[in-house]
């Protein structure tokens, strides 16, 4: 497909920085991380600053106008690779995926205000294969191929955006400005989280690891005491969802499950804290048992043989995937993991008292 | 000669041939490649090869039961699972009558329980556990037949028109084969969706599946419109013009005792004095309320069994495995004798495996049958045989053979 070249300004650029033309503008620039004693570069320093410490406490990245000057697009566009590597030095994962977040949303709010015509040319700076629909139907603005549609959907809750419930014709997937624009700030964000969790690391600059410092404490108040909110001590049976019960139920009988089944069962299990001993036990009923390979899968499941993974149990979406999802209740609405349904469970169960 | 033996040494004379060859994947070198050991019983695993020459080779030094190679491409696909460094993996689907009831299951698969003390047994699908002693280990057997193939292929047909006309996969990238046992795979090799991660082949397969559809649910129903008509819309698009057409093909022909079964109590008659009528007020002018008495209720039960009817039955684990192991083209199966062999999806409907996967065209032997239905093979019939001894081609005595209905008489 010839797709046209579309130029970005570089105020755009200032708006979008995540575009690929960002790396020419700061090329252009020449900036240089170990010399922010220049006064320019003091400033895009600051603006940096100032767009993780937004993150943090209110999820956006800050006021691009203060003292109602506006900051010029050479300090607004270098300042976004600069908070990235502000953010990787804080070596915070909270920090890190906040401010993933505050750039996809500031993004999106940009997005929604977009022309079609530059939304197309945003979306394709990031390789996506779309185009604008020309027939009158479906009745929709986008048309978008599936691949690059399911790669922006993993963390969009309502039904609406499963697959099933598109419109899908030949590849496409058939979407309106609104749906575009909320696919972009996935796409921003995912693409940012990726940066973000680049595992070797340059030493950083005296100053970059100041304002790390000082961002890391700030992170620690906005959390206040970080509430590790663990399950309680002893494996609760009532609290277990629909599909636990389902399948214990089944295991304690000696019925057949499935390799998801079992799976899903023994990790469930080891999550709430049930010895490997204690889960080992569970199926011993089956005709096929046999004690040493169970409890050798039952302790490769708990992360303690074979590879040191720490398996946890599929979502709720993996489960209906394979038929695992039964008897969902109320609560099963509200949740999207196993485990979040426990959880709800058996803190609604406890004392409120203890808790601070 | 025991019967393992007498297999083996067949298998071996087919990889010696000079017209065995296995056709290789794109990316050959990324794969891994796996090998089930008809000697030892194990599983060679993690081994990779820089050119099909080299696995050939390798095939015919260790004579395996069964080939695999992973449907992902790795960096290095020889070093252990964690170390591989994924890079992509095919599009896979399965579908095999073992998971999809057919109405020949009652005649010829059959399990006995395998408590000794119990040995209880039937026909049809294995139960979940043995009615008599609750056990849950059985001996299974199984055997592919006209009916097992049929069943699974018209759930391959489904399959490949949601590929070609929703997914818009071109004919010549949807790659169709038969198993070598009782189904069929389907794999894509295209460039775009290799690097999808297991949730979003997971969309793909409740798409197929019919999983997770959200018209008609009682959420998306439409209020009260001012007229008291309810207004809900199917489109000619993804799953509203299945569920349309659907819809349309099932009232068009639908007995009494089909609306019985779907869960419609009452005004049957009504329904089925107006069919078209109906079909023109509802699917055409969106008038969910064209007849008294027939609420949204019994339309959400006819759209519930058109989504059933539509969907594609595969097996959800394979697609969601992005290290999956799948069966080599033009290799045995060690269940059967059979090939796993490609068809053009254009003749699916005329593909014949009984013909087709036969790799073993030449001489006889001499096997007792225990218990065989009568079956077809190489445009042959054979069978039914009950502790019987016969001379049959090596192709038919193979498949008897490793269905374990036969031993090799020397």
């Amino acid at each position: 497909m010839q797709l046209e070249t579309v130029k970005f300004t570089s105020s755009e650029v200032a708006k979008y920085p995540f575009l690929k033309e960002t790396t020419a503008h700061v090329q252009k620039i020449g900036l240089d991380v170990e010399d922010f004693n220049s006064p320019e570069l003091t400033k895009i320093l600051n603006r940096a600053e100032e767009r993780v410490k937004a993150a943090i406490l209110d999820v956006s990245v800050g006021d691009r106008s203060s003292d109602d000057v506006k900051i010029p697009d050479d300090v607004e566009i270098p300042s976004f690779p600069v908070a990235i590597i502000i953010a990787l030095a804080t070596k915070n994962s909270f920090i890190k995926k906040r401010y993933a977040l505050a750039e996809a949303k500031q993004a999106h709010s940009h997005f929604q205000l977009e022309s079609k015509q530059r939304l197309l040319a945003i979306a394709r700076n990031f390789g996506w294969n779309i185009e604008l629909n020309g027939a009158s139907q479906p009745p929709s603005e986008f048309i978008l191929n599936f691949a690059d549609y399911l790669r922006n959907i993993t963390h969009l809750r309502d039904e609406k955006w499963k697959l099933i419930n598109r419109f899908l014709v030949n590849g496409k997937v058939y979407l309106n400005h609104h749906d575009v624009a909320r696919l972009l700030q996935e796409e921003v964000q995912r693409r940012l989280e990726k940066r973000l969790d680049a595992k070797e690391l340059p030493p950083f600059p005296r100053k970059i690891m100041d304002i790390a410092e000082q961002l890391n404490s700030l992170a620690k108040e906005k959390l206040g005491e970080v509430e590790m909110e663990s399950f309680p001590k002893v494996v609760s049976q009532s609290a277990f969802p629909p599909c636990i019960v389902a399948l214990h139920e089944a295991a304690t009988k000696g019925r057949h499950l499935s390799h998801v089944g079992r799976f899903t069962l023994t990790s469930f299990l080891l999550a709430v804290g049930m010895p490997p001993e204690k889960v080992t036990e569970v199926f011993k009923t089956f005709s096929d048992y046999n004690a040493r390979l169970t409890r050798y899968q039952v302790e490769h499941i708990a992360g303690e043989k074979g590879s040191g993974t720490h398996y946890t149990p599929p979502s709720c979406s993996t489960l209906q995937t394979h038929g695992v999802c039964v008897n969902s209740d109320g609560l099963c609405r509200r949740i999207r993991h196993p485990l979040a349904y426990y959880k709800q469970k058996t803190i609604s169960a406890q004392p409120t008292a203890g808790r601070v | 000669m025991s019967s393992r033996d007498f297999v083996y040494e067949k298998f071996r004379e087919f990889y010696s041939s000079s017209s065995f060859k296995i056709p290789a994947p794109v990316g050959f070198s990324q794969r891994e490649f796996a090998f089930l050991l008809f000697k030892e019983r194990i599983m060679a695993r993690h081994k990779g090869f820089a050119s099909p020459p080299l696995l050939g080779s390798f095939i015919r030094q260790h004579v395996p039961s069964d080939v695999y190679y992973s449907c992902a491409y790795y960096e290095t696909p020889e070093a252990e699972m964690d170390k591989k460094g994924w890079v992509g993996a095919d599009l896979v689907f399965d579908i095999d009558a073992d998971h999809i009831p057919t109405r020949c299951n009652k005649i010829h698969d059959s399990w006995v329980c395998s408590n000794k003390s119990c040995g209880f047994g039937g026909k049809g699908i294995t139960p979940e556990a043995c009615p008599i002693c609750g056990g849950v280990k059985f001996d299974v057997k199984s055997w592919p037949c006209d009916v097992c193939i049929d069943t699974t292929r018209a759930e391959v047909r489904k399959l490949v028109d949601m590929l070609e006309n929703d997914f818009g996969f071109a004919a010549s990238e949807i790659h169709t084969f038969f198993s070598g046992h009782r189904g069929f795979h389907v794999q894509i090799e295209n460039e775009s969706i290799r690097d999808l991660d297991a949730m979003g082949r997971r969309e793909i397969i409740d798409y197929v599946s019919g999983t997770g559809l959200a018209v008609f649910q009682k959420k998306t129903r439409q209020p009260k419109q001012k007229t008291g008509v309810k207004i809900f819309k199917l489109s000619d698009y993804g799953w509203h013009r299945r569920l349309k057409n659907g819809i349309r093909r099932f009232l068009l022909n639908a007995t009494k005792d089909d609306l019985k079964e779907i869960g419609v109590k009452s005004r049957i008659d009504v329904i089925l004095q107006n069919r078209e009528r109906i079909l023109q007020r509802c699917l055409e002018e969106n008038r969910w309320d064209a007849v008294k008495g027939v609420g949204f209720e019994t339309w959400i039960k006819i759209a519930e069994h058109i989504r059933e009817v539509e969907a594609a039955k595969i097996d959800t684990v394979v697609t969601s495995d992005i290290h999956r192991l799948i069966r080599a083209e033009n290799t045995l199966h060690g269940k059967t004798g059979l090939l796993k062999i490609k068809f053009p999806v254009s003749q699916l409907d005329e593909f014949d495996p009984f013909s087709e996967a036969v790799a073993f065209k030449e001489g006889t032997a001499k096997v007792l049958v225990s218990d065989a239905p009568e079956f077809r093979l190489a445009g042959q019939t054979f069978g039914p045989f009950q502790n019987k001894s016969v001379e049959l081609p090596t192709a038919a005595a193979i498949l008897l053979i490793c269905k374990g209905r036969a031993e090799v008489v020397t």
